[in-house]
């Protein structure tokens, strides 16, 4: 009896061990690598930057176990500038790419505004690129204008 | 010690099921960036002055006349390029009177001074570029054709450019 508590109690710990090592294979972890930049505006001009890009699109790599992994990102609306000057950010259904080669000339372009679901390779490598286009108002305050773009990822079972 | 035995695998499979369930997320911020230039900006510096024309003689106004040639003044992000173009009445007013204004003219400069400046033809627009310090001078001149029976009194109309980058 003694003996099979003790087996039930090793099991246990066997598997409290070793189940979140199995479902969790190599930890995720997302980077962000380059940001978006558009460089100079004018007021009344629009600045598209391309996802294919490969000075001035943002990018992500992506490092996880091999497998499906969902991507949603958190778009910005707006650049926020001097004085609080908001001049407006748009991204296009298919400003953003997913390369399991992480190569920006061979992207899978999606609609960075819709969840999507890609496949991590073997290695467990993987980067997104993301474009956007600026939009300035023809008396857009001059300056400097920021926004923050955030990728989630989760690994899909 | 059945039960004991039991407790232990129903406890590992709650672990198992919930541990299956735990789905790893994680997340990462870039920035987008963008450094928005010197908005333009357009003044009517001067009006374009016929003075006194009698009826029957055509009277001519030169872009390059400096003090009755129309001028706009321009300033915006230095040394990029601008398109101008303009709207241009057919005719000047006077209450319910009319008189023909024709053959514009025009002259863009980087200086008030009109040094260096470049004739253009104001109905075809140009597409200079501004200076160092992000200014630039128009001038537009036209022709006023007053008929032989043109009613006295003063005439007017209004020029338009407009300036973008």
């Amino acid at each position: 009896m003694q003996n099979m508590k003790r087996e039930s109690l090793v099991v246990l710990g066997v598997m409290l061990l070793g189940v979140p090592l199995l479902a969790q294979g190599r930890p995720l972890t997302v980077t962000g690598v380059r940001g978006v930049t558009f460089g100079a505006v004018l007021p009344g001009v629009p600045r598209v930057v391309l996802r294919t890009d490969p000075a001035n699109s943002g990018q992500f790599d992506i490092k996880g176990p091999k497998g499906n992994v969902l991507l949603s990102f958190v778009l910005p609306l707006r650049m926020t500038g001097p004085v609080g000057a908001l001049m407006p950010l748009t991204f296009g259904a298919s400003d953003a790419g997913y390369s399991q080669t992480q190569a920006i000339g061979s992207q899978v372009g999606f609609d960075p505004k819709q969840s999507f679901t890609a496949v991590l390779p073997n290695n467990g490598r993987a980067s997104v690129f993301v474009g956007a286009t600026a939009n300035p108002a023809t008396n857009q305050r001059a300056g400097a204008y920021t926004a923050t773009i955030i990728l989630n990822v989760t690994v899909l079972p | 010690m059945r039960s004991i035995t039991k407790l232990s695998l129903v406890v590992a499979a709650v672990v198992l099921t919930g541990t299956a369930l735990q789905a790893q997320t994680n997340n990462a911020s870039i920035t987008a960036t963008a450094s928005v230039q010197t908005p333009i900006n357009v003044v009517g510096a001067q009006q374009l002055s016929f003075g006194n024309a009698f009826p029957g003689v055509n009277k001519t106004i030169a872009a390059t006349d400096l003090a009755n040639a129309g001028r706009f003044d321009v300033t915006g992000q230095a040394s990029t390029p601008v398109t101008l173009s303009f709207i241009l009445p057919a005719t000047l007013s006077s209450g319910g009177n009319t008189m023909p204004i024709v053959s514009y003219t025009g002259v863009h400069a980087l200086l008030v001074t009109q040094a260096g400046g470049v004739a253009f033809s104001p109905a075809a627009g140009s597409t200079p570029t501004l200076s160092g310090t992000g200014a630039m001078f128009v001038w537009v001149g036209a022709q006023v054709q007053p008929a032989t029976n043109q009613v006295a009194g003063v005439y007017t109309g209004s020029i338009v450019m407009t300036v973008v980058y």
